[in-house]
């Protein structure tokens, strides 16, 4: 069960957890005894992965190898086990928190393994090699009139970074995290056998190794689910009430009205419902049975309200001012022709990810989330913006719903999926909007931790819960579940090289 | 030169053709950006500043807008990379009006060249300033008597189009009131060649200059993708694949990558801007290959 701390004891620099790095004993004769796989040992080389996408943890590898097959892998994990030198795996680095950074010892670059292997349209399925981008993939399966079914939004993270840890999308509350599309894995364990494994073969292994932050294998590659794809028709519903917002994303969720659902806002002030159709016909039916049930309001409606509102409240015209400016920067972003085809978005991921990096990505990131069951997540919600509105001025919530699978469960223990969660998950990001502006580390940390404490008071689990917040693994989850996952980590892997600053 | 804006954020590998062969991302922007911020010289990039095509495929995907081939080309005048040179025009002529500088491979078949001319009814300028491409490309030293006198017989030309995409970018940078259009949007803009365009073609764009003007070019493309139903070599991006044939780089194999552009497409003419890129489709597809000019 959670723990609750008072607020005493819970110091900022009690939950900054900086690993130490390894002193590199031994590292020379490792190194010689890699006969066939090549360690890059010059310093651009190790300094270019020396950070995540977080931009606030920093490590250096002594080496770092671009992985070419699964027997190379299996090569690396031996001698890594034999010498005890860390291996820390690495796919697209999208992290925030530092769990694909190397604070010594062996960097392994997954995306110098990433080609499509094939592609079945029948069977509707697709085998890659781990280290692929989402983005990379998209462009095999269009070639072929296939989609993906959900991945992160934005292009550069990678199947086998994404498996390890969830993936969510917009259309997540339909066809679940991307680690639920899964079917099959060919994993590298961490003493360096290389093992296929499934539901069906060795699921003990595919329990631990789905959502499992790299510390029972390293993926190689993946069979998932694809499907046909569509292009998709969007709405945006506008609110001033994140509560309100929330029950409808739920309601529309619940009923499986959408096929894309999710809410994304500007501070509290202008919250974006937006749900969007893979068909005319889906979105005729949500005409006739949903959508005088959403209490948003259109753009115009919207826009005029809040027009009203700022014009008694000279001193939030500042905010009116940064909204209007925000909106025109972004809302061009969302209708861009080229990418657009019939009033229909085509290569939403595209889209997406691009106005993501352009408007929220920046040198340092810090997204800070909660993830809840149905019935915790508008308090959670309202609790983590009040949170943001202490910290920073500018900031977006992104919320999404999670579909669970049932007979999945035994791959959500101690992940993103909270305990308590039944038919669905939500997230919510807290993402203030740094750009250049200069906020210390301790500040962000302790903006992090204001967040994640809310976690441990409300029975909650969080997306990024490892690295730098690897603090509050145990106060979540609980002492026994972590000690038992330890004692399963210890007999995968006797000399805790694989990953072993992520999570333990 | 502004590498310290990198953050890493991988995007600009997305559509790199190095890193499409390679997978190896030192020879991609984003580990040259990474390696320059560790203090590398250009010395120690000398594999991954020889193996560019100046695609110019990175620099719109790039979202801290770092000027991606500028970079490239400083680091390689600083590291220059070894080629044939272009030929040095002996002739000099002042061109006046609409004016085509052709390029090393269109000049080499008149009857192309001569059927291009007429079409957009332009003058063929002597001297199209291939070396001085191939030196900018190269990072050799350029004789500023060779330029001056490059840039002087054009002087009063109304409208410059260009073949290659390379000097073009560098001509708009040293002409900034000069009209200069690449050769591909001078004859896809001409009705004449749109409406031989069909629904079954493959249309290949010329990279360079796409991607050196790329938020209007897109919009040009996509009305004529739009108009005539094409199929493309855009990615998801709507970024252009590139073969990579005119490149004086020769890490990336261009048959790979017109394989790739090919790939799970339905098409019954190859349509390339690039006369470089028809002999590469040739070889790749028992389909007809045109030049854009051709139709
Ligand atoms: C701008 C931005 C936007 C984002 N948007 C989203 C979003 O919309 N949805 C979402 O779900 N997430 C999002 N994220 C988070 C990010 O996408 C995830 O953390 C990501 O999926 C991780 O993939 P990756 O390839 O980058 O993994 P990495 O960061 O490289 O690694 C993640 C973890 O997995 C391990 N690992 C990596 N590859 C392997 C492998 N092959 N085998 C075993 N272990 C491995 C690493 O050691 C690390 O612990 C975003 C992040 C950023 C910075
Ligand atoms: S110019 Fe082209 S080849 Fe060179 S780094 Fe950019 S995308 Fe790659
Ligand atoms: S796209 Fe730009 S910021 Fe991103 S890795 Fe490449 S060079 Fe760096």
């Amino acid at each position: 069960m959670p723990r609750s701390q008072s607020t005493s004891e819970r110091s900022t620099s009690s939950q900054q957890t900086n690993p130490s790095r390894w002193q590199g004993a031994g590292w020379p004769a490792f190194v010689s005894s890699l006969k066939d796989v090549a360690v890059i040992e010059d310093a651009p080389m190790r300094g270019t992965f020396a950070t995540d996408a977080g931009g606030t943890s920093y490590g250096m590898p002594h080496g770092v190898v671009i992985a070419r097959s699964a027997a190379q892998i299996s090569a690396l994990l031996k001698a890594a086990q034999a010498h005890r030198v860390p291996v820390t795996v690495r796919g697209g680095g999208l992290t925030t928190e530092g769990e694909s950074v190397a604070f010594g010892g062996v960097l392994l670059d997954m995306t110098g393994m990433s080609k499509c292997l094939f592609i079945d349209p029948q069977k509707l399925e697709v085998r890659v090699e781990a280290g692929i981008f989402w983005a990379s993939l998209a462009e095999h399966l269009r070639r072929q009139g296939m989609d993906y079914l959900s991945a992160p939004l934005n292009l550069t993270s990678s199947v086998g970074g994404t498996l390890g840890v969830g993936g969510i999308d917009v259309n997540s509350a339909r066809f679940g995290c991307s680690a639920d599309q899964a079917l099959a894995l060919q994993v590298v364990t961490p003493t360096g056998e290389i093992v296929e494994c499934s539901d069906e073969a060795n699921p003990e292994l595919f329990r631990r190794v789905i959502l499992g932050y790299g510390q029972f294998g390293v993926i190689t590659e993946a069979t998932l689910r694809i499907r046909r794809y569509t292009p998709i028709r969007m709405r945006y519903y506008y609110y001033a009430s994140l509560r309100t917002a929330i029950e409808d994303l739920q309601m529309l969720d619940r009923e499986q009205a959408a096929d894309y659902t999710g809410i994304l806002t500007m501070m509290d002030a202008a919250i974006n419902l937006l749900v969007a159709f893979d068909s005319g016909e889906r979105e005729a039916a949500f005409d006739a049975k949903w959508h005088s049930r959403v209490r948003g309001m259109g753009e115009a409606a919207f826009s005029a309200r809040a027009f009203l509102s700022y014009l008694v409240r000279p001193w939030r015209w500042g905010e009116a001012l940064f909204l209007r400016d925000r909106k025109r920067q972004l809302f061009p972003e969302f209708r861009r022709p080229e990418h657009t085809r019939d009033g229909k978005m085509e290569d939403r991921s595209v889209v997406f990810s691009r106005a993501v990096w352009k408007f929220w990505g920046g040198r340092q990131m810090v997204i800070p989330d909660l993830a809840t069951s149905s019935a915790k997540f508008a308090e959670a919600v309202e609790r983590g913006n009040a949170v943001c509105k202490r910290f920073f001025p500018r900031y977006t919530l992104y919320c999404v719903g999670i579909r669970l699978r049932e007979e999945h469960r035994p791959h959500y223990e101690m992940s993103c999926i909270p305990p308590d969660a039944a038919g669905w998950a939500y997230g919510c990001e807290f993402e203030p909007m740094i750009g250049d502006g200069t906020w210390s580390r301790d500040h962000l940390q302790s903006f992090k931790n204001a967040i994640y404490d809310i976690g441990v008071e409300m029975g909650a689990s969080y997306y990024r819960f490892g690295g730098m917040m690897k603090g509050y693994v145990r106060r979540v989850f609980g002492d026994p579940l972590v000690d038992r996952h330890l004692a399963m980590k210890r007999a995968a892997d006797p000399a805790m090289i694989l990953n072993r600053d992520v999570i333990f | 030169m502004e590498f310290s804006s990198c953050h890493g954020c991988s995007l600009c590998l997305l559509s790199c053709p190095v890193w499409r062969q390679t997978r190896d991302v030192r020879l991609t922007p984003h580990g040259r950006a990474k390696a320059l911020q560790n203090g590398a010289s250009a010395a120690d990039l000398q594999a991954s500043i020889a193996s560019c095509t100046l695609c110019g495929a990175c620099e719109p995907a790039c979202p801290e807008e770092i000027p991606l081939i500028d970079m490239i080309l400083e680091l390689r005048r600083q590291q220059p990379i070894q080629v044939a040179r272009g030929d040095v025009p002996s002739e000099k002529e002042i061109s006046v009006g609409n004016v085509l500088l052709a390029g090393e491979v269109l000049r080499q078949d008149p009857e192309r060249l001569k059927r291009i001319a007429s079409l957009l009814d332009i003058a063929v300028a002597a001297d199209d300033g291939s070396d001085i491409s191939r030196a900018i490309e190269c990072g050799a030293a350029l004789s500023s008597e060779r330029l001056s006198s490059f840039m002087g017989s054009f002087r009063n030309a109304k409208r410059l189009v260009v073949a290659d995409g390379l000097l073009l970018r560098k001509l708009r940078e040293w002409l900034p009131e000069a009209r200069v259009v690449s050769l591909g949007e001078a004859l896809s803009t001409l009705e004449a060649v749109r409406a031989r365009l069909r629904a079954t073609d493959l249309y290949v764009i010329e990279p360079r200059a796409f991607h050196a003007d790329h938020a209007r070019l897109v919009r040009h493309y996509d009305a004529l993708i739009k108009a005539r139903n094409l199929k493309t070599n855009l990615d998801l991006q709507r970024l252009a694949v590139p073969t990579g044939a005119s490149s004086a780089a020769k890490r990336v194999d261009p048959l790979d990558q017109a394989r790739w552009i090919l790939d799970g497409r339905a098409f019954e003419r190859v349509v390339v801007e690039d006369a470089a890129d028809c002999a590469v489709f040739a070889r790749v597809t028992d389909r007809q290959v045109l030049h854009l000019g051709d139709l």
